[in-house]
């Protein structure tokens, strides 16, 4: 018989065991529905979410708008592309920035604001890796970067909220770093509430066998404080000033 | 473990209570943070907001009634996504494990963002004993590092201080000119760690919660140095405590409605991060390491005790001490230690030592507001009925606190209260005392403590001829009849 | 209307109104006998254990407990003329006898058939206007553990709201506790005389002439601050102003 040793994870739940009076340790009875769900519960919640948000997407927009304006984001409803890059234009131009930074997501194809900054003399940085580019160099140009642009991978109507999921092509840092953030959201990207989310990322988690991702971010406005006498100021550490460009 | 000055509590509320700029700064508690939750709660209705109570309540319950199950899931999952999990029984072996990243990693750089639990456990002196650089981010314990001082609330640490102060510190520690503008304050904070967020090695963060289902950690914030802690530096160490953990991302929903609105009013922060393990290959940045500290340090204590448990549900919001007259008044400090207020009467006696911290549970009038702006539904005042209870009956002598005057007036009282024949004699020889010093009905000037403290401020109604009884033998228990 | 044959209450006074206030336990009695209420008075009555319990001390709490028990065991409905005994009584008592299935299933019994006196009112006796008249104002403290407890909230109001004559003002902050909190008053006085000089000052912004409430213990607390200050403000049990015969 091999003598166990206990590890400091035996110990721990052994000591968390005895204080709820348990010997052994043992799933709940019954089960937690949530963690019982099967794939195909979950992929049905979904379609009735994609329904659901399909058949309700004019009043959606015009929530998450509302909503996203309240939370501090600038926003645009744009109802084509041009409308879209004519924004980004103005916003970035106005600010004077030299550099801009983007993500290399699915909706620069649909606009392609690169080409059009490119065109009024502003540097335009992709952030993927390639022979050219390690990720320190792309720390570094998201570093002197004035403006970062991202798509969204949901935006969020009762919150007013990008959800932005950095994997190949996404940067954690294009969001964070640069003083302002421009968001491009598209009519599909936008889902009802935190609930559609997370039954979102459950279904991909499931999906893969465990696995969604690395990291999440939900944004909602700009960075703010008021750690000093409670009066609120924007933009700390994280962008100062956010713009929600929707389509459609 | 940080300095325990518990047992100051009755000296350093006095002496906070009369600190006028203190006081200014209090005020802003209940007139700021607690006046925009009622706010948010009415934008939502009281009944939206008692069903997600209800609903967090019992997600809580279920998670604490089975940690030890959902603790292994955790663990199961965040390993699975390329994390490593490390179980910390007390402060001594947290610390040793942060240390042992550090040393082992090279790390010469840490960030922090906002972690109750490190306060706990006192690590920033452990790792800068190390020779390592620990900047702390959050703005507000940003300015309370440079003051060297302590958190003084549970969501904003530097509550205590005036601008004016701040402007001090910051052109004291920091050599920049002095200047009260609050956002130009924020712009020197920005930009002096600017650079170390940048230049970290390791980035530390709390967790508000941890995800059972997909091994996940969730952190709100708001300025963007959570976000910068956790995404920039190769490193990122998480510290919690074990009572975080909910089971199902489905769950983090309806936290995600509480907290913020409890905590501040405000309908979410800036930002939420949830942090599923180190990156992946394909990942452009982010830590090449994610560790998670799951920290005990006397938690499986409260659960063990089936009165305290439900003190593991505080989803650490603040709302109890924002809405709690006694906090209101004497601020965090007076409580001596980490935690304060009310949530704080029950968690840091519990972890620093009952008969340590005897003053907290009885620095309360029992008035219940912390349990009804609690957003899930912990009963505070019985937890601390309970806490005076140990303190005054426990036979173990290293936690009964109980002075001998008190046992002696108090069974004194129950006899009396026990034979109304006593209780009788008691009341004309009260009679028979309050001659020299009942006038017009009223007392001023009770000759003994503790009747003095009261008299000291207040009157006394004096004793009166007839006690009730007396009326009613003598007056009212003929008639029954209805009177018109 | 009243009558003979109108439910039976028995009285549970509480120690400060016996030995302190009897006048508002005359009312009382007064008020629900002019409603047709047939109230005695369990004469072996004293202390429901609230400050022993508050103290920590659960043991002799207990007795004095068992004690009201045994008093009421006959009861119908016990009418109680205080929030924190009303609420000590439905409640605690139960917490009290946690490791005794026995007297634990007394309290829950009892614990059914006790009512604050204006829940009584309003709730079994289905009053909200006793007749009473009033000039002058008053404005209306609610005590913390008949709003917290008991859940307590709308009935004296409406009650005072039908005082013919009587005009209500709201009280900014109500629902702050005045500080009192039992032996909380003399352990921690500077919290305490802190907490009562916001709730006096609150009682001065209204310019009412009458503060009520369902507590004396609230009102030997707010009241005592306010004579000490000399401020002519009355103070009185919601009872007091009730009876149609106080004057």
């Amino acid at each position: 018989m091999s003598s166990h040793r206990s590890t400091p994870k035996d110990e721990f739940l052994d000591s968390v065991r005895n204080a709820l009076g348990r010997q052994s340790g043992s799933p709940p009875k019954p089960p937690y529905l949530h963690l019982e769900e099967t794939l195909a519960q979950l992929e049905s919640q979904a379609q009735e979410l994609e329904q659901r948000v399909s058949d309700n997407l004019d009043a959606l927009l015009s929530e998450l708008a509302e909503t996203a304006q309240l939370r501090g984001w600038n926003v645009c409803r744009a109802a084509n592309p041009e409308a879209a890059i004519g924004y980004v234009e103005s916003v970035v131009t106005g600010l004077k920035v030299g550099q801009v930074v983007r993500s290399a997501q699915e909706v620069f194809d649909q606009v392609p604001v690169e080409r059009a900054l490119q065109n009024l003399g502003i540097s335009v940085v992709a952030i993927a890796r390639d022979d050219q580019h390690t990720r320190d160099q792309l720390r570094n140009e998201i570093i002197a970067s004035g403006v970062g642009i991202t798509g969204a991978d949901y935006a969020v109507s009762e919150t007013g909220s990008v959800v932005v999921m950095p994997r190949l092509g996404l940067s954690r840092l294009v969001s964070l770093v640069p003083p302002v953030h421009i968001a491009l959201v598209r009519a599909q990207d936008v889902v009802e509430n935190l609930d559609d989310v997370f039954l979102l990322r459950r279904l991909e988690y499931h999906r893969n066998g465990g696995d969604m991702g690395s990291y999440l971010n939900f944004i909602t406005g700009p960075s703010r404080t008021a750690d000093i006498e409670q009066t609120l100021v924007v933009g700390v550490h994280g962008p100062k000033e956010v713009h929600m460009v929707l389509l459609g | 473990m940080p300095q325990i000055k518990t047992q100051d509590f009755f000296d350093a509320s006095a002496l906070s209570i009369k600190d006028p700029e203190l006081r200014q700064a209090l005020q802003r508690v209940g007139t700021g943070f607690d006046n925009a939750r009622r706010e948010a709660i009415d934008e939502v209705s009281a009944e939206v907001w008692e069903q997600w109570r209800e609903s967090a309540r019992q997600i809580k319950e279920h998670t604490i009634d089975h940690l030890d199950y959902y603790l292994e899931l955790l663990h199961d999952n965040v390993t699975k996504n390329g994390g490593q999990v490390h179980f910390a029984r007390d402060a001594e072996q947290a610390n040793a494990i942060v240390a042992n990243l550090v040393k082992s990693k090279g790390v010469k750089i840490v960030t922090k963002g906002k972690s109750m639990v490190s306060e706990e456990l006192s690590l920033n002196p452990v790792l800068e004993g190390l020779g390592t650089e620990v900047y702390e981010t959050d703005l507000g314990e940003y300015i309370i590092q440079l003051a060297n001082e302590t958190p003084s609330h549970l969501v904003a640490p530097a509550l205590h201080k005036t601008k004016a102060q701040v402007a001090q510190l910051f052109s004291d520690k920091l050599g920049v000119p002095y200047t009260d503008d609050i956002e130009e304050m924020a712009r020197v904070a920005r930009e002096a760690l600017r650079g170390k967020f940048l230049a970290a090695d390791m980035g530390i963060s709390g967790a508000n919660f941890l995800v059972a289902e997909t091994g996940s950690l969730v952190i709100i914030t708001n300025e963007g140095n959570g976000r910068l802690c956790t995404s920039a530096p190769r490193i990122h160490v998480g510290i919690t405590g074990m009572e975080k953990v909910i089971p199902s991302l489905h769950d983090l929903a309806v936290f995600l409605r509480l907290l913020p609105r409890s905590a501040t009013g405000q309908r979410l922060t800036s930002y939420m991060s949830m942090v599923s393990g180190p990156r992946r290959e394909s990942d452009e940045d982010g830590p090449e390491e994610f560790h998670l500290v799951i920290v005990d340090n006397g938690r499986s204590k409260m659960l063990a005790d089936p009165k305290l448990r439900e003190s593991l549900y505080c989803i650490r919001c603040g709302a109890c001490l924002n809405i709690c007259p006694v906090y209101q008044k004497v601020g965090g400090h007076a409580y001596g230690w980490v935690y304060p207020g009310p949530i704080g009467a029950i968690v840091t006696p519990s972890l620093v030592g009952l008969k340590q911290a005897k003053d907290l549970p009885f620095a309360s009038s029992l008035c219940g507001a912390c349990r009804e702006a609690c957003p899930v539904k912990i009963n505070i005042p019985r937890m601390l009925l309970h806490l005076r209870q140990e303190l005054t009956e426990s036979s173990e002598p290293a936690v009964n606190s109980t002075p001998a005057l008190e046992s002696i007036l108090a069974r004194c009282y129950t006899a009396t209260m026990s034979h109304p024949t006593l209780l009788s004699m008691g009341t004309k020889l009260l009679k028979l005392l309050q001659i020299p010093v009942a006038r017009n009905g009223r007392i001023q000037k009770a000759p003994f403590a503790p009747l003095s403290r009261w008299t000291r401020s207040r009157d006394l109604p004096a004793v009166p001829q007839r006690s009730f009884r007396e009326i009613w033998r003598q007056e009212l228990s003929g008639s029954n009849q209805s009177h018109q | 209307m009243p009558s003979a044959l109108g439910p039976k209450a028995s009285l549970y006074v509480t120690c400060v109104i016996d030995q302190l206030y009897p006048e508002v336990g005359v009312s009382v009695v007064r008020v629900l006998r002019h409603l047709g209420v047939t109230v005695d008075f369990p004469p072996d009555q004293t202390c429901c254990g609230q400050p022993l319990f508050n103290s920590g001390f659960a043991a002799q709490a207990r007795q004095l407990a068992r004690r009201v028990l045994l008093s009421f065991k006959d009861a119908s409905y016990v009418v109680v003329p205080s929030g924190s005994c009303a609420a000590m009584m439905r409640v605690f008592y139960l917490d009290l006898f946690d490791n005794d299935p026995v007297m634990r299933q007394q309290a829950n019994e009892f614990s059914s058939k006790v009512y604050e006196f204006s829940e009584f009112l309003v709730k079994v006796l289905n009053v909200t206007s006793v007749g009473a008249q009033s000039a002058g104002s008053a404005t209306y403290h609610p005590s913390c553990h008949l709003l917290r407890e008991l859940g307590v909230r709308e009935e004296p109001q409406q009650l005072l709201a039908n005082v013919d004559g009587l005009e209500m003002v709201d009280l900014p902050n109500k629902e702050s506790c005045c500080g009192f909190g039992g032996t909380f008053s003399v352990k921690y006085p500077h919290i305490s005389e802190d907490m009562v000089t916001d709730k006096v000052n609150s009682v001065l912004s209204t310019g009412a002439d009458t503060l009520v409430s369902c507590d004396m213990s609230c009102l030997m607390n707010i009241g005592g601050s306010l004579s000490r200050q000399r401020k002519p403000v009355n103070v009185k049990h919601l009872a007091q102003m009730l009876d149609r015969e106080a004057s």
